[in-house]
């Protein structure tokens, strides 16, 4: 329980680390000094001390309530809540974002905003499919359960690299960001947010990788090592995809998740179920 | 000054976030600005990146000897952003008009427009001239506080007022 307790209140710490580590692997994979791994809580920093220019206050309510939600959402995942509403309770975080997106005025943010909910479409089916394997292999939606059974990676291979493809799209890695899309519409749905509510949002990318990274871990179930591994597989794969990728449209990154990633994984579950 | 302002200062001066504009410019010095970004120099080793988006920008980077087209839009960029703010004038033409000075269809420099803090001379500026103004620029960032800066006002009218009007023009039906 005390555990439990620590991990979640560090985890904004551990997130922001990540985040660091991952912008001075990027710059080394791009043969650069980079900045130092605290980078990202000298942002914060900065982004306290800025006035901040509200555009509206529902939009910029919502965007802490995002924030709020995406920590609710890690705090049940690392107290071993159900999946399943830790899934929901994510997305409805998302949402806010996404309707504080259409309050602005901003044509960007509308822009971003629908590539959001194209995108949403595409890779929340994917987290849900990993919750059905849990169950298959558990016998329980719970994240306390997940983490005693036997490793579902053994049983689901393709689902994990599926996983990994979602992850790109969830943390607006270079194939699949058209949704953030930073050199055409500058940022999509965080454009119009500043000073602290933008530190808001900013925090919410930190807690987004712990989430995403933590499904990852539930991969390796009681083995802990393989969860570990799995996990930093996951980071240094999606790195060197988004350094070496040159981003995609909305549609064609909905069309390859139609053509290749749900076949692979329906064909996994499939499979399973059928030899079992 | 307690320390928690001592450390919000320290945040300011690690993470400058660049805005960069392109007012009227050849592209000589823009080039330079990337060079920055890029490798060899790499500007993000001092926590700068390339942020485009005013709201979030900490520096504004203007190039170009202010064009009467783009001055609007350089004070609209300038107000967008948040306090504390720092703006640095790239090349001879934003600092002084350059081989432009004193032709129609420019402004000679931008600091008729908004308060400039640092100016780079060259045309074009080196990398390294640009490295160093900014790190002045972070510098002069680090001191600043969130008090209001305000954008210069306009010295003749914008191109928008001097458009015809032609919700003036229309008469209704029955008017003389």
């Amino acid at each position: 329980m005390i555990l439990n307790l620590s991990l979640i209140l560090l985890s904004p710490f551990v997130g922001g680390l990540i985040y660091g580590l991952e912008r001075k692997l990027k710059a080394r994979l791009q043969n650069r000094t980079g900045p130092s791994i605290f980078q990202p809580f000298f942002d914060f920093l900065k982004l306290a001390n800025k006035r901040s220019i509200v555009v509206n206050s529902y939009h910029a309510r919502l965007g802490v309530l995002h924030f709020i939600g995406v920590y609710i959402a890690l705090a049940m995942l690392l107290m071993g809540g159900d999946l399943f509403v830790i899934l929901f309770v994510h997305l409805m975080a998302t949402l806010f974002l996404v309707i504080a997106a259409f309050s602005a005025q901003s044509p960007f943010s509308h822009i971003g905003a629908n590539r959001e909910l194209v995108l949403m479409a595409v890779y929340e089916p994917i987290f849900a499919l990993c919750v059905v394997a849990f169950y298959v292999v558990s016998g329980s939606f719970e994240v306390s359960k997940i983490v005693i059974a036997e490793p579902a990676f053994f049983h689901y291979p393709l689902l994990f690299f599926a996983l990994i493809a979602a992850i790109a799209v969830k943390l607006k890695k270079s194939p699949f960001d058209a949704a953030e899309a930073h050199q055409e519409i500058v940022g999509g749905v965080e454009i119009e947010y500043s000073g602290l509510y933008f530190e808001a949002i900013y925090t919410t990318k930190w807690l987004d990788y712990i989430y995403t990274y933590a499904v990852c871990f539930l991969f390796g179930g009681n083995n802990i090592v393989l969860g570990v591994g799995l996990a930093f597989f996951a980071f240094v794969i999606l790195n060197i995809l988004d350094n070496s990728t040159a981003r995609l449209t909305y549609a064609k990154s909905v069309n390859f998740f139609l053509i290749a990633i749900f076949p692979a994984s329906f064909l996994n579950i499939l499979v399973v179920s059928w030899i079992s | 000054m307690s320390w928690w302002q001592k450390l919000l200062k320290f945040g300011a001066k690690k993470s400058p976030w660049i805005l960069h504009y392109n007012a009227g410019s050849c592209n000589g010095c823009d080039i330079e600005i990337l060079a920055c970004l890029a490798p060899k120099y790499d500007i993000e080793r001092f926590g700068a990146i390339n942020k485009g988006n005013p709201k979030q920008s900490d520096i504004l980077l203007v190039t170009g000897p202010v064009t009467k087209r783009s001055r609007e839009r350089v004070v609209e960029l300038y107000s967008q952003m948040p306090e504390p703010k720092v703006v640095i004038a790239i090349g001879a033409c934003t600092s002084t008009g350059g081989v432009f000075r004193g032709m129609y269809n420019v402004e000679d420099g931008l600091d008729r427009y908004i308060p400039v803090d640092v100016y780079i001379p060259g045309c074009a500026s080196h990398p390294e001239q640009i490295i160093d103004g900014v790190a002045m620029g972070i510098e002069i960032l680090g001191k600043k506080s969130r008090e209001f800066e305000m954008a210069k006002k306009l010295m003749q009218t914008p191109v928008a007022d001097s458009v015809i009007d032609r919700s003036k023009l229309v008469k209704k039906v029955g008017d003389e």
